[in-house]
């Protein structure tokens, strides 16, 4: 299927849709938090009179809906906030700007029933989860720091990067094949504090999103999954200010109006102080030494007039960690993202994006042994232009992208003469990705929805640069000198998006999707965790861009006027130009790295099984996931498919809140999964000195399963005028269970000669503290 | 991270795994010291058995070098194969070994020698502790590619673990190298003073390297950590465990002061 395919039937769709809007007229607008003048996206938008219809509110939270001339009752609801009911008389084009109120914490838990949705089960798109981020605050994290990573990794489908960790997996793909998008610039690195910590200040943040699948067009360039996160714009209306004093770090956030009701200011900032106790030691050794780390959000809007509105927002992040006189590490991701809402007319809707971001890490090595300075960065710069045409029973959707990227693997430099290490600069490597996409969300009928759309993603691997071909050795074969600018390597790919919903009734769906996907820059590492070393490739001669295919069908059911949701999906996914590595591989500072990679395919399937109570007192989800994924490598296993290490077979999360009155509020969550698999020894023997153990089937091993309840209790304090604060207590690992971190082979210690596996736990049961407030 | 220092513990677990059949083992050495050349030839037994590796009898084993000389090996014990010989360096060597009814092959060429100047004691700060470490020091040379390995002994106990390096970043120049030390008991303090070291360094060839490097990547993390464990690549043909090197050996003693 070629583009040439697909552009005659939009171009259809546009046409046909424009002409059947006669004697229609278009009513639209923003949705606002009345106390805040935050938008509200996914705010839902009724009209009930001679037709029926609803929509939601986009990103930036507008709104068109087109119907027939006539008087029409429209209510706009919103999840915590008090409907608003309206008498409109359509007779031409009509705006209607609405502010909802908040209700109060108690109110909220019990919801008017008729204002409770059931998106879930109308909307074409599947495979999406949203996180409340006020539930977010509730949910027990490892000391307390509350992480949208970490409670993403509690839905089914998503699995744990490890222990405490922010690295994620989802539907069976790899760490690197999450697309993480904050105000839609890439964060290539995620992870703070060696990924026991996520880039993301859950106070800065005002939504998350994440696709597992039937990605809609708009997105791509990952294989498995996009997470889409989305900075608070600030409090137009008023200063406020809210923050928190926690084990780990400390925040503060501080927002509001530029210019009331038209511009607004955020900005939030975080600093852990584990280094402030080591500072306080007298040992000038330990004192020296720095573990930190800190983040910046920062955002700015200006509503220019009624068309169009500017932002600007960025995020600025650092980990440092060093030992005195020995080396030192830090590393950070930067994003600027320059936006322009304009509105063309009430159905045209555009976006204009520039985005800046770069990930960069340096290290140095300080002792006189080895002395010398290590750097590397990616660099993008990505232009987007991204329109919603909103007809009558289409939510078109298109646009285009070109983002070029820098790759600087490694500087090396040296600071003295006597440094063992030579200097090296590795080859930069550039690369442009441009991409047009256009889809479709069209709601047939009441029972049948469709969102549907294609992806066309062209990469190019620019020169300057020395490209070289290897023999199946690794030896060189061929190398191209190739000058700045020049196109080097062209990769065109055609990636369809297909996603529809059938409703039986209003409580009862059935969904399926098919989505590809394409991937063209790659992490190399061979370890489990995300480092902040890892190096980044684009594809090449060598590396072929990265494919999935995904298929996926659901069930989707709410019972009790829309207070339950239950949900099962299955799928399968096919991947392609899968990469591992051979045997020692040297991935660092090595500019033949792509001879030492392998190239293989990738199969993963599962059923995810999602039971959610939204509201009441008590409210939580259980989430299930049956899965497998495996690998395939002709030069790996003999050849034969291996599960791949985040291969785990059951995956349970159930997470409960108990707001048990105004002021006090408990929740736990408890997770059990099969150990990763892992390649354990099948045989032993010696060489040189020592035991070197044998190895057959790879991956046919099993970590022990892991197995954690958490719990936590948040204490409201009284309101004293504005200033309200709270204290959050939280217990890590309650069972104290010692969850399998890695395993190594010993001598065994009650039977010498025989070989005994020592299992290494990091975390045993962990309290937690934190006060928060806001005034 | 002290928090996680804390509360980090091990314990011993069981494992499921399969003992696999007894696999072939060919560890051959030839260096440039004219003395008993060793091919250890032996079997590998299951995991969760003892390490009692049975060895292979009744082979025939024969060195030859690109100078047309070939070298016997005899059966001087059990899997113990030997010929007085000296190596010298640039010559490739190839091993032919027959055993029970198969037959492995594998070359290796000796590096040019690089003189182990002289092995010493670098004393690091690591929060504090002051880390005595063992150190070989010796002069890279600008002009060709090398590869290192290195054995340690601390008061005549073989230390268990890898020291493999390449001058792929330090090429030419003066280098330090450090062979970090567990001792074997609970304080871990690394070397102490008077402890008695000794250094033998071997250079080795490329496959050689990158043998030794495969093993060192899997020793750290374990299975689950750290790189997927597989099988080195190794230089022998038809299946057998082991390599075959003919490496450049020097050895140096001193007293930790």
């Amino acid at each position: 299927m070629s583009i040439k395919f697909y552009l005659p039937i939009f171009l259809l769709l546009l046409f046909s849709s424009s002409v059947s809007a006669q004697n229609k007229f278009t009513l639209s607008g923003t949705i606002r938090d009345a106390s805040s003048g935050e938008t509200l996206i996914g705010a839902t938008i009724k009209i009930s009179g001679p037709a029926n219809a609803a929509t939601l509110t986009n990103n930036y939270g507008y709104f068109a809906l087109t119907q027939t001339e006539g008087t029409y009752t429209v209510t706009v609801s919103y999840t915590g906030f008090i409907p608003v009911t309206k008498s409109i008389t359509l007779n031409k084009d009509t705006k209607l700007n609405e502010e909802l109120k908040s209700t109060n914490d108690l109110a909220e838990v019990t919801v008017n029933a008729n204002n409770r949705k059931n998106e879930n089960v109308k909307s074409a798109q599947m495979g999406l989860e949203r996180i409340d981020m006020k539930s977010l605050n509730t949910i027990p994290v490892l000391l307390g720091e509350k992480d949208v990573l970490k409670t993403i990794q509690l839905l089914p489908g998503v699995k744990s990067g490890g222990e405490g960790n922010t690295g994620f997996y989802v539907r069976g793909g790899a760490a690197d094949q999450n697309l993480i998008i904050l105000d839609e610039a890439v964060v290539y690195n995620s992870s703070h504090l060696l990924g026991f910590f996520s880039t993301f200040n859950a106070d800065a943040i005002k939504d998350v999103s994440l696709y597992k699948g039937g990605m809609p067009a708009q997105y791509g360039g990952r294989l498995s999954s996009v997470l889409d996160v989305k900075m608070d714009d600030g409090n137009n209306k008023e200063f406020r200010f809210q923050g928190g004093i926690g084990l780990i770090a400390s925040r503060l956030k501080a927002e509001g109006p530029i210019v009331k009701d038209k511009g607004s200011f955020m900005v939030s900032f975080r600093r852990t102080y584990i280094d402030l106790f080591l500072r306080a030691s007298p040992d000038s050794s330990i004192n020296g030494s720095t573990l930190n780390f800190y983040d910046i959000n920062a955002k700015a809007n200006y509503k220019i007039n009624d068309k169009n509105t500017i932002y600007i927002s960025g995020y600025f992040g650092k980990d440092n960690i060093g030992v005195k006189d020995l080396f030192e590490n830090n590393w950070g991701n930067v994003t600027t993202t320059i936006r322009l809402n304009h509105i063309f007319n009430d159905r045209l809707f555009s976006n204009t994006s520039l985005i800046y971001n770069n990930y960069n890490y340096t290290v140095r090595l300080l002792n006189d042994v080895t002395n010398f300075k290590a750097t590397s960065l990616v660099r993008d710069f990505n232009f987007k232009e991204d329109f919603q045409y909103f007809s009558n029973q289409h939510t078109f959707r298109f646009g285009l992208n070109a983002t070029h990227h820098r790759i600087s693997p490694i500087d090396i430099t040296t600071s003295s003469q006597e440094s063992q290490v030579n200097p090296l600069v590795q080859e930069k490597r550039y690369g442009l990705e441009s991409v047009v996409y256009v889809s479709d969300e069209w709601a047939v009928n009441d029972k049948l929805n469709f969102l549907y759309g294609v992806r066309l993603a062209a990469f190019s691997l620019l020169g300057p640069g020395n490209f070289s071909q290897y023999d199946k050795e690794g030896n060189i074969n061929q190398t191209d000198q190739v000058g700045s600018g020049k196109f080097y390597k062209n990769y065109l790919n055609l990636e369809p998006r297909f996603s529809m919903s059938y409703l039986f009734n209003e409580r009862n769906s059935v969904k399926a999707s098919y989505n590809r996907n394409t991937q063209n820059i790659h992490i190399l590492t061979n370890a489990t965790s995300s480092s902040p070393t890892d190096q980044y490739v684009l594809s090449s001669n060598n590396i072929k861009p990265e494919i999935a295919d995904q298929v996926a069908l659901g069930y989707f059911k709410n019972l009790d006027e829309n207070n339950y949701e239950l949900s099962g999906e299955v799928y399968y996914k096919w991947m392609q130009n899968q990469i591992d590595y051979k045997n020692a591989a040297q991935l660092l500072a090595n500019s033949n790295v792509e001879s030492e990679l392998l190239y293989g395919t990738g199969r993963a399937y599962g059923l995810e099984l999602f039971f959610k109570k939204k509201f009441g007192k008590i409210n939580g989800w259980i989430g299930y996931t049956l899965s497998k994924t495996e690998r395939k490598f002709a030069e790996l296993n003999n050849g034969n498919y291996f599960p791949a290490r985040q291969d785990r077979t059951h995956d349970l999360s159930v997470v409960g809140i108990y707001n048990m009155n105004q002021r006090w509020t408990f929740s736990s969550s408890f997770i059990y999964s099969t150990g990763n698999a892992v390649t354990f020894p099948a045989g032993k023997y010696i060489v040189g000195g020592q035991t070197v153990y044998y190895y057959t089937e790879r991956n046919a091993g099993r970590m022990p399963y892991n197995m954690r309840l958490d719990l936590s209790a948040t204490l409201e304090g009284k309101r004293r005028g504005r200033f309200q604060s709270s204290w959050n207590f939280g217990v890590y690992n309650a069972l104290n269970r010692k969850n399998p971190y890695s395993i190594e082979f010993i001598n065994d210690p009650n039977e010498p000669g025989k070989t005994a596996a020592e299992q290494t736990s990091l975390f045993g049961i962990i309290p937690s503290v934190t006060w928060n407030f806001k005034f | 991270m002290t928090t996680i220092g804390l509360a980090s513990c091990k314990k011993i677990i069981q494992i499921d795994t399969n003992n696999a059949a007894p696999q072939l083992v060919i560890e051959g050495k030839i260096s440039n010291r004219l003395i008993e050349q060793q091919i250890l030839i032996s079997k590998t037994v299951g995991y969760d058995e003892k390490g009692v590796y049975p060895k292979v009898s009744g082979a025939t084993v024969k060195v030859s070098d690109n100078n047309g000389n070939t070298y016997v090996f005899t059966e001087k014990a059990p899997g113990i194969y030997v010929n007085r010989m000296r190596g010298v360096a640039g010559i490739t060597y190839k091993m032919d070994v027959t055993a029970e009814g198969k037959n492995y092959q594998a070359s290796s060429k000796m590096p040019n020698l690089v003189k182990l100047d002289s092995i010493g004691v670098i004393t690091n700060n690591f929060f504090g502790n002051e880390r005595k470490t063992a150190a070989a020091f010796l002069v890279d040379p600008v002009n060709e590619t090398n590869f290192y390995h290195f054995n340690l002994y601390v008061n005549g106990f073989f230390s268990d673990r890898i020291y493999v390096n390449n001058d792929r970043l330090t090429n030419g120049n003066n280098l330090r190298i450090q062979l970090f030390y567990e001792a074997n008991d609970d304080d871990d303090e690394g070397l102490k003073s008077g402890d008695n070291i000794s250094v033998e360094m071997e250079g080795i060839d490329a496959n050689i390297f990158n043998y030794w490097y495969a093993l060192s990547e899997q020793s750290g993390g374990g299975p689950n950590q750290g790189t997927t464990p597989a099988n080195p690549t190794s230089n022998i043909s038809n299946g057998a465990l082991g390599y075959f090197s003919a490496h450049t050996f020097q050895r140096l003693s001193t007293t930790v002061k």
